[in-house]
């Protein structure tokens, strides 16, 4: 847009000092082309528009693929898309399913797979437990006793609100009829997995999940200090480095550290069964974060293809709607 | 859920206007909550300091969980910053945005790029190249930007004389003092019969200042002239 300030537009223009004619030349290519055709020569575009070129093309393939979350699947369907390659993969299929686990719930690539099938299976949880109706209940109270400290990780007041939001009205309509949205009807598994698949509801919810994260990490410095490395770098990172920069920036992958804060956060506990096709036997190990303040109680279980994070599940079809 | 980012913006805006101690202002340019412009003032002890800044603000689709666009309207001399299409480059406007930043923080952000310019990563790489071969003229440039273009103070370093005569001549004596160079030295080769801009381009290329004077020869002046 165009802006002319009719004080400043009498003046002369501001005297421009040629530095391009000064030694050591660097990358003249600071503006932005406005129209790119078949025949722009991509190296003259700045390294900025060069950028925002390459994360459109990754979004548009990874937005396309999979959905944000997809129906429970058998394993069987995971077993034969590796029948054609290594064998110690297919071993390891066989073996979760002598363990009992018949299904795979996928989550779309996009950097925040640990994040979404986490809260997927955690929500998911509350709403298949015996008593559900206490489950919810220790969920809301664990969270809004967590809230003060999402202040005191220096996030915008606001943002809390909103990003707490989804996720505590889906808990709460496992148990109350949420007179605002679905007809006043408490949550079906059908909506569930609706809002984890609509992208702004899906992505308030992973937001939520990093905020919970980064708190943690926040404000236990001591704790974690020791074990935050830059993702790609291997550089040891501060704390608030770490969290602005591999935290609360969507589609940054978790790792150990971020696994075993949003556990302690949420209080729960989690086991990562990790597919990773090493162990020639297929015997598959499950790492698990005991963070629930009852140690039996059972965890919330997640697939790691390296990578890529999903959740395993005991039953292999979507359970029909019961409370039709 | 688009109601979901109509709603946070309309929030944000409320609470720009609500929060005085922050200086952040943003207004509507039109009739959309997604179109705004943002301002503030030039943080002290920088170049910037007295000027008033504003940043065009564009709210994409998805936000927050893409980064909002901003860019200067106010031009300014930074070496983040285009200095003729006020692009900014700054992470988390791009890879590093969190939705957990708001439009207030991030203008806050851009505040703080005023304070500590990045210039090996630059948007404006001529400007970038000026403010790591001379601070100092680097500075008076900016300074003279803040003054014309952004309402600050005039510059008085660029003006020993004290009074200031008229525009055009703060101009011409600007474009020496910028360029961080010695009046005489400019009039010296001017002399000889180059075009005074050429003078200011080739001393300010050779440094030709300070203890740096001394070790380079009069000829290798002439010599770099008659290239230009």
């Amino acid at each position: 847009m165009e802006r002319e300030d009719p004080s400043i537009r009498d003046l002369p223009s501001a005297p421009r000092p040629r530095a391009h004619e000064l030694p050591d030349p660097q990358d003249p290519r600071t503006e932005w082309i406005n129209e790119i055709t078949e025949d722009t020569d991509i190296t003259s575009l700045p390294t900025a528009q060069l950028y925002e070129l390459n994360q459109n093309l990754l979004d548009s393939s990874i937005s396309s693929a999979t959905p944000l979350m997809a129906e429970l699947a058998p394993l069987t369907v995971l077993r034969a898309e590796y029948e054609g390659g290594s064998d110690s993969f297919v071993k390891q299929i066989d073996f979760l399913i002598s363990k009992g686990y018949e299904g795979i719930r996928r989550s779309r690539g996009d950097g925040d797979c640990f994040y979404r099938s986490l809260a997927f299976a955690y929500i998911e949880r509350i709403f298949n437990a015996e008593d559900w109706g206490i489950a919810a209940a220790k969920s809301i109270s664990t969270l809004e006793a967590f809230l003060p400290k999402l202040h005191e990780a220096g996030f915008d007041g606001m943002v809390i609100d909103e990003s707490y939001e989804i996720p505590r009205d889906l808990i709460r309509s496992i148990v109350e009829p949420n007179p605002g949205s679905n007809n006043g009807q408490t949550l079906t598994p059908a909506q569930l997995l609706e809002v984890f698949q609509n992208d702004s509801q899906s992505n308030y919810i992973v937001m939520f999940m990093r905020m919970l994260t980064s708190a943690q990490i926040r404000g236990n410095p001591e704790e974690y200090e020791p074990f935050l490395t830059h993702p790609d770098l291997g550089e040891q990172m501060g704390v608030k480095e770490f969290c602005e920069a591999v935290v609360e920036v969507l589609g940054r992958e978790a790792d150990h550290v971020q696994v075993t804060a949003i556990s302690e956060a949420l209080k729960v506990n989690v086991a990562i069964a990790y597919f990773d096709g090493r162990d020639k036997d297929g015997n598959v190990e499950f790492v698990k974060f005991n963070k629930a303040i009852d140690p039996s109680e059972a965890p919330v279980t997640l697939i790691y293809r390296p990578g890529h994070y999903d959740i395993l599940d005991r039953r292999s079809i979507e359970a029909l709607p019961f409370n039709m | 859920m688009s109601d979901a980012r109509l709603r946070r913006v309309n929030k944000e805006i409320a609470d720009c206007k609500n929060d005085k101690s922050s200086n952040i202002n943003i207004e509507l340019i039109d009739n959309s909550p997604f179109h705004l412009l943002g301002s503030f003032d030039g943080p002290q002890d920088t170049p910037y300091d007295g000027g008033h800044f504003e940043v065009d603000i564009v709210i994409p689709d998805s936000y927050p969980f893409q980064p909002v666009k901003m860019k200067f309207i106010t031009k300014v001399y930074h070496p983040n910053v285009s200095s003729a299409s006020g692009a900014i480059c700054l992470d988390i406007l791009k890879d590093a945005w969190s939705p957990v930043l708001t439009l207030k923080s991030t203008l806050i952000s851009l505040q703080s790029l005023l304070c500590s310019p990045e210039p090996n990563d630059p948007q404006d790489a001529e400007v970038a190249k000026h403010y790591m071969t001379s601070r100092t003229s680097f500075e008076d440039t900016a300074r003279y930007w803040t003054h014309v273009y952004a309402g600050g103070p005039a510059p008085t370093s660029a003006t020993p004389g004290g009074a200031v005569p008229g525009k055009a001549s703060v101009a011409v004596r600007d474009e020496v003092a910028i360029a961080g160079l010695n009046k005489a030295h400019v009039d010296q080769f001017e002399a000889i019969g180059f075009e005074r801009s050429k003078v200011i381009d080739v001393l300010r290329r050779l440094n030709y200042r300070g203890a740096n004077i001394s070790k380079i020869p009069d000829d290798k002046v002439v010599e770099e002239l008659l290239k230009a």
